[in-house]
């Protein structure tokens, strides 16, 4: 028997743990490991090595599970106060945000008026016109921004 | 299977501690048991598991149920386990790898054998000494290792489920295995031997 079939036969030892060998690859190794003492004592210390690996197990406090389960629930708790305190955020945006489309028009005619009375550039009134749109939006990101750091590790 | 799935990704984004409760107690021992595995350490394995949980808790809507939920929970607890150990190793020392996480040497009290229920003395004994030869084994690898190897033969993962849980190319979760495995067997036959 040559260096190469000894080879042949480890990688597939190996490999037949790990992946999947051919049914043509089982058969030559079958055939190899009964007739190499070698081969089968590489064989036999893997499944041993597998064995004994699937042997091994821990021993878990079950206080350690108790306490988790408390954990989780005491921030769950915490999670569905935060969600239950953004939504009248939520309303106020959604409010915002309709009567801002309805009264979009009016509010324009408005910052035009304004606008021409001071004197001021078109560019500018229309600024203030798309800033006036934007501020729900900047006050909602600003309360949840300053929201975020209590809600973050608390409880842990 | 696929209603089961589909009940714990709405249970996950409710926040529902019944499923959680559930979950922990499912998972208990499969979850600790890889934490041990790759920080080698019981108390920071311990702390792992409480953080994972509120972790899976938090980021619960995050879970599309394509992958196993053992994939998915392991790659949080290993997550975690290599942000932990960032913060509190120094800037300059931070692992690359998680071969630098844990010392091995620490590991050896976190690992316990098999008694399967029912076994007789004798049995138990030759387990009890098996387990603690595998004990002494895995801690000499490399923790990429273990963790590889735990991931194959004692959560029976896919490869293509290690390498998720891993954040690692399959040829690198291969490898890993190969080498793990060589080493193993190496490392036992010389506990063996003496």
């Amino acid at each position: 028997m040559d260096d190469d079939s000894h080879e042949r036969a480890e990688r597939l030892i190996a490999q037949a743990c790990v992946e999947t060998i051919s049914p043509e690859e089982r058969a030559w190794l079958d055939q190899h490991i009964e007739e190499c003492a070698r081969c089968a004592g590489q064989s036999d210390a893997t499944e041993r090595a597998l064995r004994s690996l699937r042997s091994v197990t821990v021993q878990l406090d079950p206080e350690l599970v108790k306490r988790t389960q408390l954990m989780v629930r005491f921030r769950a708790q915490q999670l569905e106060g935060e969600r239950a305190g953004m939504l009248p955020v939520w309303v106020c945006c959604t409010l915002s945000w309709i009567l801002g489309i309805a009264t979009a028009p009016l509010v324009w005619r408005g910052f035009e008026w304004l606008g021409q009375h001071a004197g001021v550039p078109s560019l500018v009134w229309e600024a203030g016109f798309v800033a006036w749109w934007l501020l729900p939006a900047i006050v909602a990101a600003a309360l949840l921004a300053l929201r975020r750091p209590e809600s973050g590790r608390a409880g842990l | 299977m696929e209603l089961e799935t589909q009940s714990l990704v709405r249970g996950l984004r409710r926040h529902d501690p019944e499923l959680l409760d559930h979950l922990i107690g499912q998972y208990q021992f499969r979850l600790l048991r890889y934490l041990l595995y790759l920080t080698g350490r019981r108390e920071v394995a311990e702390e792992l598991f409480q953080e994972t949980w509120i972790r899976v808790l938090e980021r619960g809507s995050q879970y599309n149920g394509k992958a196993k939920f053992e994939t998915w929970l392991f790659a949080i607890a290993r997550h975690l386990a290599i942000d932990m150990l960032r913060r509190r190793k120094s800037p300059a020392d931070t692992p690359a790898s998680l071969d630098d996480l844990g010392d091995p040497g620490e590991g050896r009290a976190g690992f316990e054998p098999a008694n399967p229920p029912g076994a007789a003395l004798i049995d138990l004994l030759a387990a009890e000494e098996e387990g603690e030869h595998v004990r002494a084994a895995l801690a000499c690898l490399p923790a990429a290792y273990r963790e590889v190897l735990m991931l194959r033969f004692q959560e029976d993962l896919q490869l293509e489920e290690i390498a998720a849980v891993t954040s690692a190319p399959l040829s690198t979760v291969k490898s890993r295995l190969y080498r793990g495995l060589a080493e193993l067997r190496r490392q036992l036959e010389k506990d063996h031997g003496r």
